[in-house]
C-alpha cells in the first residue's frame, strides 16, 4: 500500500532546498500536500512503523536521513516502533 | 562493428562514500583494491563506452512513473544529485546516443519495450563504482535503469534475457567501438525495512558460487531466496544482466566482503566475454 502524497513529499524532500524549507517550517511544508491527519501526526511523532506501511522503504530511509535521524535510531524504531 | 569488451559488477552502497572514513582500515583497503582492479581491467580493455546497469534510487522517477527498464539515450546525462556525492568529479556525463538508440531499437524488435530518457540523473548507483574505479578518462556512459526498488520488479529471467539482448545489440552496432557492461548493486543488504543492517553472508556466498555454476540453478536459488534476504539484494538483477551479456560463462569473483559499516555484503566480479 502506497500513500501517494506522503511518497511524493518524501521524493520532493530529496532536494536540498526543499529539505531546508522543511526543517525551517515543517507545518507550512506539510500544508502543501493533501496528507491525511494520521499521516501528519505520524510525521510529527516520528512514527516509523506507521509511515513504513505507507511508502517505499528507500524513500522512508531518505526522509529520516534528511530529518536528521541517525541510522541506529532509525533501525531501532523500524524494529521496535 | 562494436565489440563487447568486458562485463563487470560492483556494489554501490551509499555508506561507501558517507562512512568511508569509519570503515576499518583492512576492509577499506580491500574495497579500494577491488574497485581499482575493475577500473584497471576496464582501462586495459580499451573501453570506449560503458553500458552501466543500475536502479534508480528515486532520483529520476517518483511514483508518477516507475519504469521496469529505462535506457538513457541522451547526449549528456547529469551527475549524481545526492548532496553527499557533490565531490564526484563529473557534473555532466557524456552518453552515446547512437549506441543507446540502437540498443533501444534492437530491444523493440525483439519484443522488449524499455522506457527511454534523453536526460537522466545518474545517482550513486552509477557513480560510486565509476568514481571508486579511479578511471583516468571516463568512457562514455549509456545508462540502463533496471527497477529493483519499487515492486513489482522485472523477473530475474527477464534480466538475464536483457543481458543477452544487450550483447546481441552491441555486436550488431556498426561503429568500431569497445563496449563494457557494468552491473551495480548488491549483494545482500536491507534498506528501510525491519531487517535493515542485516548482511546475509550465506546467501551471498551461495549466490556467488552459483554465478559460476548453471543458470537454472542460479535462477531457482534466487527466485526462492531473494524475498527473505533483504530488499537491497534485489539489485542482483544488474549482475544478472552482466551475466546474460557474458552468455552465462566466465564468471570470476574479484572480491567479496561483508562490511557492517556499509551495511552491505560488498561484491565485485568480472566475466570473461570472449
Amino acid at each position: 500500500m502506497r500513500d501517494y502524497w506522503l511518497s511524493r513529499m518524501f521524493f520532493d524532500l530529496q532536494s536540498p532546498a526543499a529539505a531546508a524549507e522543511y526543517r525551517a517550517d515543517r507545518e507550512s511544508f506539510l500544508a502543501k500536500y493533501p496528507l491525511e491527519e494520521p499521516v501528519k501526526a505520524a510525521l510529527r511523532g516520528n512514527d516509523v512503523p506507521f509511515l513504513a506501511a505507507r511508502t517505499n522503504p528507500y524513500l522512508l530511509r531518505y526522509y529520516f536521513f534528511t530529518a536528521g535521524m541517525k541510522d541506529g535510531e532509525f533501525i531501532r524504531r523500524l524494529r521496535d516502533g | 562493428m562494436a565489440e563487447l569488451a568486458g562485463a563487470y559488477a560492483a556494489s554501490h552502497g551509499p555508506l561507501l562514500i558517507r562512512e568511508w572514513e569509519a570503515i576499518p582500515r583492512g576492509e577499506q583497503q580491500r574495497l579500494s583494491n577491488a574497485f581499482l582492479e575493475l577500473g584497471r581491467r576496464i582501462e586495459q580493455a580499451k573501453t570506449d563506452v560503458i553500458v552501466a546497469v543500475a536502479p534508480d534510487h528515486w532520483s529520476n522517477f517518483s511514483l508518477d512513473h516507475v519504469p521496469s527498464v529505462c535506457i538513457g539515450v541522451g547526449a549528456v546525462n547529469e551527475g549524481p544529485p545526492e548532496p553527499w556525492m557533490k565531490d564526484f568529479p563529473h557534473r555532466e556525463i557524456p552518453g552515446h546516443p547512437g549506441l543507446a538508440l540502437h540498443l533501444a531499437e534492437s530491444a523493440m524488435k525483439e519484443g522488449f519495450e524499455p522506457s527511454l530518457s534523453h536526460r537522466l540523473k545518474l545517482d550513486h548507483g552509477f557513480c560510486i563504482p565509476l568514481w571508486r574505479m579511479a578511471l583516468r578518462k571516463l568512457p562514455l556512459v549509456v545508462p540502463v535503469i533496471v527497477n529493483s526498488i519499487e515492486p513489482p520488479l522485472p523477473s530475474l529471467e527477464r534480466c538475464l534475457e536483457w543481458g543477452r539482448l544487450l550483447r546481441k545489440a552491441i555486436e550488431s552496432y556498426e561503429e568500431k567501438i569497445r563496449v563494457a557492461i557494468l552491473g551495480t548493486g548488491g549483494l545482500s543488504h536491507s534498506i528501510g525495512e525491519k531487517t535493515m543492517g542485516a548482511i546475509y553472508e550465506d546467501f551471498d556466498h551461495e549466490t556467488i558460487r552459483l554465478f559460476g555454476a548453471g543458470e537454472k540453478e542460479l535462477l531457482d536459488y534466487l527466485n526462492e531466496q531473494l524475498p527473505t534476504h533483504g530488499n537491497g539484494s534485489e539489485e542482483v538483477r544488474n549482475w544478472l544482466v552482466a551475466h546474460g551479456a557474458a552468455s552465462g560463462r566466465g564468471f570470476e569473483l574479484v572480491d567479496y566482503l561483508p562490511v557492517p559499516t556499509v551495511i552491505v555484503g560488498c561484491g565485485f566480479a568480472a566475466w570473461r566475454c570472449t
